[in-house]
C-alpha cells in the first residue's frame, strides 16, 4: 500500500513537471526523426541523425524558424517495417510538426500511411525505392533520387559523349536486372540501339567469351549495372581485349575495390553515385562542423539528411505559419532550394525534379567528381 | 570483326579457359582413379592455392618484385603448401573413412568442402583481395585476334604441369603403383605396395596442381575470394565427367572440351550468352545418356 501511494506520489509530481515542462517551452517548434538507430543498419541512422541535429543547432543559432527554437524527438525505426509502425505513431501522437528522415525504403513505406492519415510534412531524406512514389498520399517528399533517376542521369552521360550503340551487361539479380532494362527501354526509346544485352553468372571469373561477342558488335559504349567485384573483372577483360570505347558503371559498382580488382584497366571508367560527401565540393563545410562536433567523418547518406532538415525548415518559413497544409504545400512548391547534395525542386510526384546522381570518374585509382 | 576473326578469338578463348578446368579436373579423377572417392573438396584447395599464392607473393615481393620469378616462386611455394594441405585432408579425413560405405566418405568431402571455404571466409571477413600483379596488356595480334603474352605463358605452364604428370604416371616406379592400385588394392598390398603412401602422394599431385591452378587465376584473372573455388570445382568435375572420370588424358581432353564449349556457347546466334551454361550442361546429359564412361572412360566389368 506504501508503495502505490509512493508511485501515485512520483506520478503526479512528474506529470507536474511534464505540464510546467510544456507551457514553459510553448512556443517550440518540435520536429520528428525518424531513422533506425538499434539493428542491422544503425550506423546509417545515426550517422543521419547527427546531420540532423547539427543542421537543427545552425537554424537555432541562427534564430530559429519563425521566431521558434527546434527541438527534436527522435523515432527509432531499426530498418523493420514493424518497428517502424510502432515508432510512426508514437511521433504522430507526440504533436510533432513534421517528420524528417527515412533511411530503408521498407521500413518507410509503411508508416506513409500513418503520416498521410496524420497529415503531416515529411521529408524522405534517403529511402528512394520506386514503391513509395505509390504509397505517397501527397504529404511526403523524397529528398533522394529514385532508380529511375540513375538511368536519366546514365543515358545523358552516354548521349553527351556522342554513343550510338549501347551494349548493356548485367548480374540477373533484381537490382541489376532492373537498372539494365529500364536502361535499355530509355536509350532504345530515344531511338538509338543496344546493340548488346547480356548477362554474366555470380561468381564466373572467365568471361573471355563473352567480351569478344560484346566487342564483335561494336559499341561505343558500355554500361555494367551490377555490383563491383564481378564488375572489375569484366573491365579488365574488356580492356585487355583491346576495347577503348566508355565504359560507366552502375551505383552498385561505386567502391574502391572495383579499381583495386581491375587495377590500371579501370582508369576512366565513369560511375554513378548517390551524392555523398566525399565528392561534393559544396559539403567541405558541412563536413568541418560535422567532424567537429561529433570528432567523426559524416558517412554517405548524412548530406542528405541535413538537407532534408534545411529543406523542413525552410518551407515552414515560406508558409509562415507551422500548419501542416501550409508546409505542404509550401513544400511542394520549393523551387531551386540549395542543399548541399544539389538544387531541390519537386516533381507532381514530389520526387526529385531532376536526377541528383553524380557522375564519378577513375582517376589514379580513386574515384574522382568527372567534369 | 568477321566471323572467322570471332571463331579464332573463341578457340583461343576455350583454350585459356579450357587449360585451367583441366588442371582442376585432373585432380579429381586422380583421387577417383585411386579411391572412387568424388573429392568435393577439391575446388576449395584451388581456392586456397590462390590464398596462399597471394600470401606469398605479398610476402617476396619486397624481394623480387611481382615480376615473373616471384610469380613462379610463390607458384611453387604454393603447390607445396597445399599439396601438404591435401595430404593432411586426406590423412584426417578420408583414411579413417576408406572402408567405409562410399556415401559417408562422399559426405565427409563435403564436410571438407565447408570447413575450408568458411574457414578462408572467417580469416579474410569474405572480402575480395585484389591480386594486383599489373603484367601489362601486350601481346600478340594476328588480324583482330588478339592473344596476350600472359594468356600463353599461362596455357604453355599448363601444359608442361600437365606433360611431367603424364610421364609421372606412366614412365617411373610409384606411377606405376598409383595405377595398380587404382586395380586392386589389396594385390597391391600383397605384392608388398606401401598402398597408403601411394594414396597420399595421389592426393599431394592432385592439390598441388590445384594449387598451381588457384595461383595462376589469380595472377591473370586479378581478383581472389573465397568462393572462387565452388563454380570451377562444379565445372571441373563436368570436364572430368566429360573426359570419363578415372581417366587422366579423359580429364585434360574433358578440360579443354568444356572451355570449347562454353566460349562458342557464348556465340549461338539469335540467343543471349545467358544460354551458354545450357548448352554446355545439355551436352554433358546428352553424353552421359549416349556414353555414360565419357570420351575415355572404360566400361567397368563388376563379377559377382
Amino acid at each position: 500500500m506504501k508503495k502505490r501511494i509512493l508511485t501515485a506520489a512520483l506520478g503526479s509530481a512528474l506529470a507536474g513537471l511534464l505540464f510546467l515542462g510544456q507551457s514553459a517551452w510553448a512556443a517550440d517548434l518540435k520536429i520528428g526523426i525518424m531513422v533506425p538507430t538499434t539493428g542491422s543498419e544503425a550506423t546509417a541512422g545515426k550517422d543521419m541523425e547527427n546531420a540532423i541535429l547539427l543542421a537543427v543547432d545552425e537554424i537555432n543559432q541562427a534564430g530559429g524558424v519563425l521566431g521558434m527554437q527546434v527541438t527534436t524527438m527522435t523515432g527509432d525505426d531499426a530498418c523493420d517495417p514493424q518497428q517502424a509502425t510502432a515508432a510512426a505513431s508514437k511521433l504522430v501522437s507526440s504533436d510533432v510538426t513534421a517528420i524528417v528522415g527515412g533511411y530503408c525504403s521498407g521500413a518507410t513505406l509503411p508508416t506513409l500511411k500513418i503520416y498521410g492519415d496524420a497529415g503531416l510534412p515529411f521529408a524522405i531524406a534517403a529511402a528512394n525505392s520506386t514503391k513509395l512514389i505509390d504509397a505517397n498520399q501527397g504529404n511526403a517528399f523524397l529528398v533522394n533520387s529514385t532508380g529511375y533517376d540513375q538511368v536519366n542521369t546514365a543515358v545523358e552521360l552516354f548521349a553527351a559523349k556522342g554513343a550510338k550503340r549501347l551494349a548493356v551487361i548485367h548480374q540477373g539479380d533484381g537490382y541489376s536486372e532492373d537498372l539494365a532494362k529500364l536502361t535499355r527501354e530509355k536509350w532504345a526509346g530515344d531511338g538509338k540501339e543496344v546493340v548488346a544485352y547480356e548477362v554474366v553468372n555470380k561468381g564466373e571469373q572467365d568471361h573471355s567469351s563473352l567480351v569478344t561477342r560484346i566487342k564483335s558488335k561494336a559499341p561505343d559504349a558500355i554500361f555494367w549495372t551490377a555490383y563491383y567485384a564481378d564488375g572489375g573483372l569484366v573491365i579488365k577483360q574488356l580492356r585487355r581485349s583491346g576495347y577503348r570505347g566508355l565504359i560507366a558503371v552502375g551505383d552498385g559498382s561505386n567502391s574502391p575495390k572495383l579499381l583495386e580488382i581491375g587495377g590500371k584497366a579501370t582508369e576512366g571508367v565513369y560511375c554513378f553515385s548517390n551524392p555523398s560527401v566525399d565528392y561534393l565540393p559544396t559539403a567541405k563545410a558541412f563536413t568541418d562542423a560535422y567532424k567537429n562536433k561529433y570528432n567523426q567523418a559524416p558517412d554517405a547518406y548524412s548530406t542528405l539528411a541535413y538537407d532534408s532538415m534545411m529543406l523542413m525548415a525552410d518551407a515552414i518559413t515560406r508558409a509562415g505559419s507551422t500548419e501542416k497544409a501550409a508546409v505542404i504545400k509550401a513544400l511542394s512548391e520549393t523551387k531551386d532550394f540549395k542543399g548541399i547534395s544539389g538544387p531541390v525542386s519537386f516533381t507532381e510526384q514530389n520526387t526529385l525534379g531532376h536526377s541528383n546522381f553524380v557522375v564519378l570518374i577513375a582517376k589514379g585509382g580513386k574515384w574522382v567528381l568527372a567534369e | 570483326m568477321s566471323s572467322l576473326d570471332i571463331f579464332f578469338q573463341q578457340l583461343a578463348n576455350g583454350l585459356i579457359l579450357g587449360s585451367f578446368y583441366a588442371l582442376v579436373a585432373l585432380g579429381y579423377t586422380m583421387v577417383y582413379g585411386i579411391i572412387k572417392l568424388l573429392n568435393f573438396a577439391h575446388g576449395d584447395l584451388y581456392m586456397c592455392g590462390a590464398f596462399v599464392g597471394f600470401l606469398f607473393l605479398s610476402l617476396v615481393s619486397g624481394l623480387l618484385g611481382e615480376s615473373w620469378t616471384g610469380i613462379l616462386c610463390s607458384m611453387v611455394l604454393s603447390m607445396l603448401t597445399i599439396g601438404l594441405l591435401g595430404v593432411l585432408i586426406q590423412r584426417v579425413a578420408y583414411r579413417p573413412m576408406l572402408s567405409a560405405p562410399r556415401l559417408s566418405i562422399l559426405i565427409t568431402a563435403l564436410a571438407v568442402s565447408m570447413v575450408l571455404s568458411n574457414g578462408v571466409m572467417a580469416l579474410t571477413d569474405g572480402d575480395y583481395e585484389a591480386f594486383n600483379t599489373d603484367l601489362g596488356f601486350e601481346g600478340l595480334e594476328m588480324g583482330n585476334v588478339f592473344i596476350t603474352y600472359t594468356q600463353i605463358v599461362l596455357v604453355v605452364s599448363a601444359a608442361l604441369l600437365m606433360l611431367t604428370l603424364f610421364f609421372f604416371i606412366n614412365r617411373t616406379m610409384y606411377g606405376k603403383a598409383m595405377r595398380a592400385i587404382a586395380i586392386d588394392q589389396d594385390a597391391c598390398r600383397l605384392m608388398g605396395i606401401n598402398v597408403n603412401r601411394v594414396i597420399a602422394l595421389t592426393f599431394f599431385i592432385g592439390s598441388a596442381l590445384a594449387g598451381a591452378a588457384g595461383v595462376m587465376a589469380g595472377v591473370y584473372y586479378g581478383s581472389i575470394h573465397f568462393f572462387m573455388g565452388f563454380v570451377i570445382g562444379l565445372k571441373a568435375f563436368t570436364a572430368a565427367v566429360i573426359g570419363g572420370i578415372g581417366s587422366i588424358r579423359g580429364a585434360m581432353l574433358g578440360g579443354l572440351a568444356l572451355g570449347l564449349l562454353e566460349a562458342f556457347g557464348t556465340q549461338i546466334p539469335f540467343v543471349g550468352s545467358e544460354w551458354k551454361d545450357v548448352f554446355s550442361f545439355g551436352i554433358l546429359i546428352l553424353l552421359l545418356v549416349f556414353k555414360p564412361t565419357g570420351l575415355l572412360g572404360k566400361t567397368e566389368i563388376e563379377r559377382m
